[in-house]
């Protein structure tokens, strides 16, 4: 599906006792299915009020957000949310962490959404660690365990907030292709907010760069690197122009 | 769990556990070493004349004066009595302070209309409502218990909204973006978030609530430790008075050891 999620003319306003601060100042993009758009700016931009506004937490000051041709509720269920900590509870075992969603949905009687939590499990490495505690898992394979954890509600898009920032440099770079793949295998269309240009590039079929606050949309650059992990990506021949001129964007 | 797995493991290893083991046992040594000597010193300064046995007692004297009380039956009945006031105390404080956090917790705006009242509450010497008490619900063993209460209650209600409060805000918005009630977040991810605090604020309230109950039983009271306390200093009978002390010591120590284990249960179901 073309312009599967949709911004047109977005803006945003936060209150505060002064005054009124413009975030976001008609913000225009869109997000077709199965693509990983990244989001980049300078710090403060308002990157994750665009994040926030998709998964219908704040409500636009202006415009429209249209998911699958139809406007964003409260809280919709159609948006999986990944968050720059995981967020494990360490009093819940792997599994009881993968099965938050579905107990607060009250879906965790229904056998069909079990086996598939299960499934996820098994495919990604993690069913041996399903009875250990978050804490006995490494930094790489708790990332993993949040990202299932938002799978398993089958969300139609993905939002990652700076999912990788709290990892180190090594572990960063082998979470990042863990988690693409799994994105991929899934089919999943996903909106990563980034502050690492590289990140972005290895990741996304499509970078939207921001202006700095209140932010609107500067430019739009589709990519199409060689190389099918975003590891092997960082070694395609144009990967450091592209580099340059987002970056040359950015200031 | 596993079966342990019989590993030779290498000489520094055996070394480093053999220097737990001595450490471990160096600080049981002069741990008993030093009641031993303190109890010994007691006992050697009072019966030589050093120190006056009617001022200072001595522990031979404290053992003596703990058979007597038992002979004539009063020894369980104090004992019991400040017992009872101090559990019931603990508990009704421990209960009412975590459910009055909750709801606070609940109503930010109810939180923000009572939180200068806790202030003053909270920086209040409870002591000071002790007359007011004994006119409201008599003087005894209720005026005790309500004592106790009031002494807890505040700690346990700042503390226990302190945690709840300072429950991580990605968290909760994880918790949102799953599409949680405030019912299902306060459930499954405040709660058991606060539960070390709560432990703490749990071994807090034991100290408390023998204050509350001494005090209580200072103020107004027919039978207690404090009674007992109270009666012996007046009566010039310092045995009686180092007897319930000592009686105090051992009684707030086998509650905190009661309280502990549900702690350390809890951290090892963590890891």
């Amino acid at each position: 599906m073309k312009d599967f999620l949709q911004f047109k003319d977005v803006s945003y306003f936060y209150q505060t006792k002064e005054n009124e601060v413009q975030a976001l100042d008609k913000v225009n993009f869109s997000v077709d299915e199965e693509e990983f758009a990244s989001l980049v700016g300078p710090s403060g931009c308002g990157k994750t009020t665009i994040l926030s506004l998709t998964a219908g937490l704040l409500e636009p000051s202006s415009g429209q957000i249209l998911l699958q041709g139809s406007p964003i509720k409260k809280n919709d269920s159609r948006i999986g949310y990944m968050f720059q900590r995981d967020h494990l509870f360490e009093w819940r075992s792997i599994w009881q962490n993968i099965k938050l969603g579905l107990e607060v949905q009250k879906k965790n009687k229904d056998e069909k959404s079990l086996a598939f939590a299960d499934e996820l499990l098994r495919k990604y490495d993690l069913y041996n660690f399903k009875n250990k505690k978050p804490r006995q898992l490494s930094g790489g394979m708790r990332q993993r365990v949040a990202l299932i954890r938002t799978l398993v509600l089958k969300p139609a898009l993905l939002l990652l907030d700076e999912p990788f920032s709290a990892l180190d440099f090594q572990t960063r770079l082998k979470v990042c292709d863990d988690v693409y793949d799994i994105i991929k295998q899934e089919k999943k269309t996903a909106l990563l907010v980034t502050h690492d240009i590289s990140e972005a590039l290895s990741m996304s079929n499509k970078v939207i760069i921001l202006s700095s606050r209140p932010a609107s949309t500067k430019k739009i650059v589709r990519l199409n690197f060689s190389g099918d992990t975003p590891l092997k990506k960082r070694e395609a021949e144009n990967f450091g122009k592209h580099f340059e001129m987002i970056w040359r964007n950015l200031t | 769990m596993k079966k342990k797995q019989k590993i030779n493991y290498s000489k520094a290893h055996a070394k480093y556990l053999k220097r737990l083991k001595k450490d471990k046992f160096i600080v049981i040594f002069w741990q008993i070493f030093l009641f031993l000597a303190f109890v010994g010193l007691w006992e050697l300064l009072s019966s030589t004349g050093a120190i006056d046995p009617f001022f200072f007692s001595s522990p031979s004297r404290i053992v003596s004066t703990i058979g007597e009380l038992a002979r004539t039956g009063n020894l369980w009945i104090h004992i019991w009595t400040s017992l009872y006031e101090t559990l019931l105390g603990f508990l009704i404080a421990s209960a009412l302070g975590f459910i009055i956090a909750v709801i606070l917790w609940w109503s930010e705006k109810l939180r923000k209309i009572l939180e200068p009242y806790l202030i003053i509450l909270n920086s209040l010497p409870k002591i000071a409502l002790g007359p007011m008490i004994i006119l409201w619900v008599g003087s005894g063993t209720k005026a005790t218990i309500v004592m106790c209460v009031l002494i807890c209650i505040i700690i346990t209600t700042i503390s226990m909204l302190n945690a709840f409060i300072s429950c991580d805000k990605d968290k909760i918005l994880l918790m949102r973006s799953m599409h949680a009630n405030k019912f299902q977040i306060l459930y499954k991810l405040v709660l058991p978030n606060a539960l070390p605090e709560f432990f703490s604020v749990l071994k807090i309230n034991v100290g408390m609530s023998w204050v509350g109950t001494i005090m209580g039983e200072y103020l107004s009271s027919r039978a207690g430790l404090g009674y007992l306390i109270n009666y012996g200093s007046q009566m010039l009978q310092l045995d009686i008075v180092m007897t319930s002390i000592v009686l105090l010591c051992i009684l707030a120590a086998g509650m905190y050891l009661c309280v502990s284990p549900l702690e350390k249960r809890h951290n090892k179901q963590i890891t």
